[in-house]
């Protein structure tokens, strides 16, 4: 009789801890699709910006076309990804011609003054940074999850809440891996 | 030193003198109900239930309180786009709701947040501390109220408040049934007697050295924090130097919302002491820097 009592406890105590751990990885799992969420909010949010700056800086350096083309292209690129590594690939090579873009705009002093130009640049500015934020965000969730799935005792539970090894958000080059560093 | 073990360590401190704090208040109570010859339960109740009242009110009302408290003016996106998009940036970083924005007119730059949780949340801004800083150093600013919102110091800082309130009110009570039951039953061991009403006399100073050593260690917390969110010590560094090199003070400032800046308001002097509610702007430079290199 006491022993079966001793396995009701047992598994009572089981239970609790199973439950617990359970809760723990989908709650990061969770917090890892959010937080993606957010950064296709934020690229979102850029590419809806872009034709009107490329719009206004035609105004003053019309003949500047290969570059309108990249950021078109790459805009382009942005909005038809649909898997996580063409996404990521898609956004360095935006944030790669839009600093063209912006690199340019520093030989024409009227464009730098227009105050069309300067709201634009502070939106993208502002929008470059959210989604640098975003990303690590993003990357500080993945990490907290990553170690949920591989360490004692959550691993044991992992298969079971079907939570995996999620992938890093990684930045392709040295030089983007820092703030976006868009001077004005 | 990394921003993580700052953090770490902050938490701990601040968790060891809430402790700390809850043991007092106990010992306070002890000694009264000791030198007045009767039940410490009797007094400890009612006190406890005064200073939770009264500081309930306070927690609920935050927002609210404050913001009349310091003329505060909530501001659309409209009327500051560059503020508002700061505030946006922190928000993902920290992983928080965006809080309310507000504008407090005032020469002397300064900031603080206030609210209780991060639904109710509200940083405001002196308009001093919109024009003599760029936009790197608000970055840092932000993400230094972002994490007092996080790190819900609101919620520490009420504990803190509570207890101290509550040992004046406990040491108040005392004094008052000490001169009303004159020749009660008083007695015992006179050492022990003495031990008691030193207690009580020191009480509501240690109350508040305590805390203030509360407030100080979040301000440590959420400068750590803050450089967790941007990754660049250097804003609020640069920040902190501004603030440093400024000698104005908030004109409505007010001990009770003393703590909830980002740089004491109260009169600067060059000793730090035991009574602030900040610690010395120079160690929080130096610290910042060392997470520079």
């Amino acid at each position: 009789m006491e022993s079966l009592y001793l396995v009701f406890a047992g598994l009572g105590v089981f239970l609790v801890i199973f439950a617990v751990l359970f809760n723990k990885l989908r709650v990061a799992n969770i917090s890892v699709n959010e937080a993606l969420a957010q950064i296709d909010v934020q690229l979102k949010r850029r590419a809806d910006l872009i034709p009107n700056l490329v719009e206004t800086v035609k105004g003053y350096a019309a003949h500047e076309s290969v570059t309108f083309t990249k950021v078109t292209e790459a805009r382009s690129a942005t909005m038809k990804a649909t898997t996580f590594d063409d996404k990521v690939s898609s956004d360095n090579m935006l944030t790669g011609a839009l600093r063209g873009l912006l690199a340019i705009s520093e030989n024409y002093p009227d464009l730098k003054a227009s105050a069309n130009f300067l709201a634009l640049q502070e939106e993208l500015s502002t929008t470059e940074n959210k989604i640098a934020f975003a990303r690590q965000y993003y990357n500080d969730s993945v990490l907290v999850a990553n170690s949920l799935v591989t360490t004692i005792p959550t691993n044991m539970f992992a298969g079971v809440a079907g939570v995996k090894l999620r992938d890093f958000y990684a930045v392709e080059n040295e030089a983007d891996r820092k703030l976006p560093d868009v001077k004005f | 030193m990394t921003f993580k073990d700052v953090a770490k360590r902050n938490l701990r401190k601040s968790i060891y003198l809430l402790v700390f704090m809850f043991f007092f208040v106990i010992l306070v109570a002890i000694s009264i109900g000791y030198y007045l010859g009767i039940d410490p339960t009797i007094i400890f109740i009612p006190a406890l239930l005064i200073a939770i009242f009264s500081s309930v009110g306070g927690y609920w009302g935050a927002d609210t309180l404050v913001m009349s408290i310091t003329k505060a003016k909530i501001i659309t996106p409209e009327e500051n786009p560059q503020l508002h998009n700061l505030v946006d940036e922190m928000a993902i970083a920290s992983g928080i709701k965006k809080p309310k924005v507000a504008i407090v007119q005032d020469t002397a730059p300064n900031a603080f947040a206030t609210g209780r949780d991060e639904d109710h949340a509200l940083i405001a801004f002196t308009t001093g501390i919109l024009e003599v800083m760029d936009r790197e150093q608000l970055q840092g600013v932000i993400a230094h109220e972002m994490a007092h919102i996080k790190n819900r110091d609101t919620l520490v800082g009420v504990i803190a408040t509570v207890s101290a309130g509550l040992i004046a009110v406990l040491v108040d009570f005392s004094w008052r049934l000490a001169f009303s039951s004159r020749g009660g039953k008083k007695g015992g061991n006179p050492l022990l007697l003495l031990g008691a009403v030193i207690a009580i006399i020191l009480a509501p100073v240690a109350a508040m050295l305590i805390k203030a050593a509360i407030t100080r260690k979040r301000e440590e917390l959420a400068d750590a924090s803050a450089v967790a969110f941007t990754r660049n010590p250097a804003g609020l560094r640069r920040a902190l130097e501004a603030l440093r090199d400024d000698s104005s003070v908030v004109t409505s400032d007010n001990k009770s919302v003393a703590h909830l800046y980002i740089e004491s308001p109260l009169v600067k002097s060059k000793l730090s002491s035991w009574f602030d509610t900040h610690p010395p702007i120079q160690d929080r430079i130096d610290l910042l820097t060392s997470m520079e290199s």
